[in-house]
């Protein structure tokens, strides 16, 4: 057992009179793949948004190694921290290197980098075409290759194969296998369950606003490294 | 009365002899107005990305005070300005009335609002994922904002070219505020409305010429890479 | 966005330049007989040259031009209008008024002259024939020094011009004159614009010579106590050349297509002045 790299607690969020999120916990790990099903409006993308520092909950802590903290002293460090992926990543206007190169700061292994990511994702032949050429599977891997050169502790993804036919589906779930294994933390929305079989450690549901095990049993689930 | 084909070949000439008084004139209109516009811009921007971009009480009111100022005629502006500016008025000790300045400042409110309205509906209409992905890749609040602004670049050239447009070409507040003085605020549209007075149209056409030109190259500028950025797509 | 400062600067230094010399810039307000006649042009660069003042020409109607030294937007007026001219003096926006010149104004007409105004003996006459026959006239209606001739002309002849053959029109007088061309209309004009214009103009000359059209010009500083930051060197400077037997003789050379335009009258303003008004 180790200690969770971002620990999550109680945080609830209402859009007007709707309670969306009512005290959800949630931990993440380096190394560790967590999927989160729930039904369409279950409040995933919510959550995901807030666990990225891009949206303010109404309340909840959270802990990343100094123990709990209130929101508004952390949002910074999660917007640096944690990477958030669209459903359907937004394509900046510009061709695919362009793209690449926005995770970068400006550097003199700018070419170097976005070579290699070019590779990762398997994007050489297409890395003068104009990113919102591609087709969607291209560009799921483009914004997985975009979010590899940031190098963030924890990547949260916003079901990230939904409407892929069965072969850029292979090809998106090779890549988020190899950025599980280089260490990073995964946290993956979907109600495909069955497509990340292979892939997650950790499977917890969100419903009536709260997390469960996919099982539903306890509140509170700690992420274990398998 | 000459016929409207030898005037016109009469400005033509002017134009083409660099005829100095013409081509200062000329020269005044896009020192003030570029003035204007480089002064107005940045502000409009900002303020155009604030009311697409944050929820605030007013937000609302705002939007639609920019939009009706769109149709305030020049000289009420130019009116307005002038009372301010008159040595009896408020801001009579600045001494900025028929100066180059006075009409700088009139440009700037009559082509604030259209930049504002123009900017703020293209952020408006651009995808709020392009933000929120600027700062998920590591983005501070400038560089987003100047990524949405790359990604809207045409609507905001489209707004840059709909103020100047407006502001090369207004004579009300030009009039009123600069006094229409030669060789220090005699611009193009002054010196069309006093040349057309005085009857001297190849005067007045040859400056017309130059406006008609100008922004007709720019329409055409604008339509080029728009079309360009469609078929490279 | 680090280039945004210094273009922001560059564009203030850009409009700063001009506020540098800024006692040397005298502002007169005049009358747009004086500018369009192109006499301005011919005299304030010999100004200049002589005293190193720069001399902005504001050119409006005669109301609008003692407004604006009413309330101290220019260093100096040139009009013609009497009566207004004193009460701008004695209101004490004006300091002194100076004779510098006079012209005349005459009537033009269409050329078949159908209110035959060319057999009138004096002014009055010429106008109630024009009345008589509702003949269209053109009003400059501007509240200018040429407008208030008019208006106390008429009133001289005895008729309040009413109807739709009086026609003000608010311009300035080129423009008032053209308009009088398309619409076959008498006008009353100063000698100056009109000899700029007859060339361009299906009108002619129906009625000149009276003494009543004499149209005197003086030129008043606007009051240096009550505007003490006006540049009133800079306008006695203009006051004084003007009436120097210099300025006096370049406004006695002044031509239009070889005529004579302005009577300079500055040594003898009283006796010219008075035989005028």
């Amino acid at each position: 057992m180790t200690q969770a790299q971002f620990r999550f607690t109680g945080i609830g969020k209402a859009f007007g009179e709707r309670r969306v999120l009512k005290a959800a916990n949630i931990d993440l790990s380096a190394g560790c793949c967590v999927l989160l099903s729930g039904r369409n409006g279950s409040g995933k993308s919510t959550l995901l948004r807030i666990m990225a520092g891009m949206e303010k909950p109404d309340r909840g802590e959270v802990d990343f190694g100094g123990g709990p903290l209130p929101w508004r002293r952390c949002s910074h460090y999660l917007q640096q921290h944690i990477l958030y992926l669209h459903q359907q990543p937004y394509m900046f206007d510009g061709n695919v290197r362009y793209n690449l190169g926005y995770a970068l700061r400006r550097g003199r292994d700018k070419k170097t980098l976005i070579a290699a990511a070019l590779h990762w994702g398997g994007l050489e032949a297409m890395a003068n075409a104009p990113a919102r050429s591609l087709s969607g599977g291209e560009r799921q891997r483009l914004a997985l290759a975009r979010a590899w050169l940031r190098r963030p502790a924890a990547m949260l993804l916003d079901e990230p194969t939904a409407n892929m036919d069965i072969e850029a589906r292979i090809t998106t779930l090779a890549l988020l296998r190899s950025l599980k294994e280089e260490g990073y933390a995964l946290l993956i929305s979907s109600h495909d369950q069955h497509h990340f079989d292979d892939l997650f450690d950790v499977r917890l549901h969100l419903g009536d606003g709260r997390i469960g095990p996919a099982r539903p049993s306890a509140q509170r689930i700690t992420v274990v490294r398998s | 009365m000459q016929p409207l084909t030898e005037t016109i070949a009469n400005a033509t000439r002017l134009l083409l002899d660099g005829n100095p008084e013409l081509w200062g004139i000329i020269a005044i209109s896009f020192r003030v107005s570029l003035t204007a516009m480089l002064v107005a811009t940045p502000f409009a921007i900002l303020t155009a990305f604030a009311l697409a971009h944050f929820e605030f009480p007013g937000r609302k009111l705002l939007v639609t005070l920019f939009s009706s100022l769109l149709s305030v005629p020049a000289v009420v502006v130019g009116l307005t300005f002038y009372l301010l500016l008159s040595r009896q008025g408020p801001l009579g000790d600045w001494k900025l009335l028929f100066t180059q300045t006075a009409m700088v400042i009139g440009q700037i409110a009559l082509c604030f609002p259209i930049l504002v309205a123009m900017s703020h509906s293209a952020f408006q209409a651009l995808d709020r994922r392009a933000w929120e992905t600027a700062r998920t890749l590591g983005a501070g609040p400038t560089r987003a904002l100047f990524t949405l602004m790359r990604e809207i670049r045409f609507g905001l050239f489209a707004a840059l070219f709909a103020a100047f447009g407006r502001i090369i070409a207004e004579v009300g507040s030009s009039m009123m505020l600069g006094g229409n003085i030669l060789h220090y605020t005699r611009n193009i549209p002054t010196a069309i409305a006093l040349e057309t007075s005085r009857g001297e149209f190849a005067q007045g056409i040859a400056l017309g010429i130059v406006l008609l030109t100008l922004t007709f190259s720019v329409t055409a500028l604008l339509q080029h890479l728009q079309q360009r950025r469609m078929s490279g797509q | 966005m680090r280039r945004l400062p210094a273009l922001l600067l560059a564009a203030l230094a850009f409009l700063s330049w001009r506020a540098i010399a800024d006692d040397a810039i005298v502002r007169l307000a005049t009358t747009t007989s004086t500018d369009n006649s192109g006499l301005l042009r011919d005299l304030l660069p010999r100004f200049e040259k002589a005293t190193g003042y720069k001399v902005h020409v504001i050119a409006v109607g005669t109301g609008k031009a003692l407004r604006m030294g009413e309330a101290g937007d220019v260093d100096v007026v040139l009009v013609h209008a009497r009566a207004a001219e004193e009460r701008f003096v004695a209101s004490g926006a004006g300091e002194q008024r100076h004779a510098v010149m006079y012209n005349d104004f005459v009537l033009v007409g269409p050329n078949d002259d159908p209110a035959r105004v060319r057999q009138a003996g004096a002014i009055g006459e010429a106008l109630r024939r024009i009345a008589s026959v509702r003949a269209p006239f053109v009003s400059r209606g501007d509240d200018s020094g040429t407008h208030k001739k008019e208006l106390a002309l008429w009133r001289a002849a005895g008729i309040a011009p009413t109807g739709d053959w009086y026609r003000e029109v608010g311009q300035g007088m080129g423009k008032a004159l053209q308009i009088a061309g398309e619409l076959d209309a008498y006008i009353l004009t100063d000698r100056g614009t009109w000899l700029a214009y007859h060339g361009k103009l299906p009108l002619a000359l129906v009625f000149e010579g009276d003494a009543g059209l004499r149209n005197p010009y003086g030129i008043i500083p606007v009051n240096p106590r009550r505007f003490p930051d006006s540049n009133h060197a800079g306008a006695m400077a203009l006051v004084d050349w003007l009436t120097s037997p210099t300025g006096q003789q370049a406004i006695d050379r002044f031509r239009v297509d070889g005529l004579r335009l302005f009577t300079p009258n500055a040594k003898t303003a009283t006796s010219q002045d008075a035989a005028a008004d």
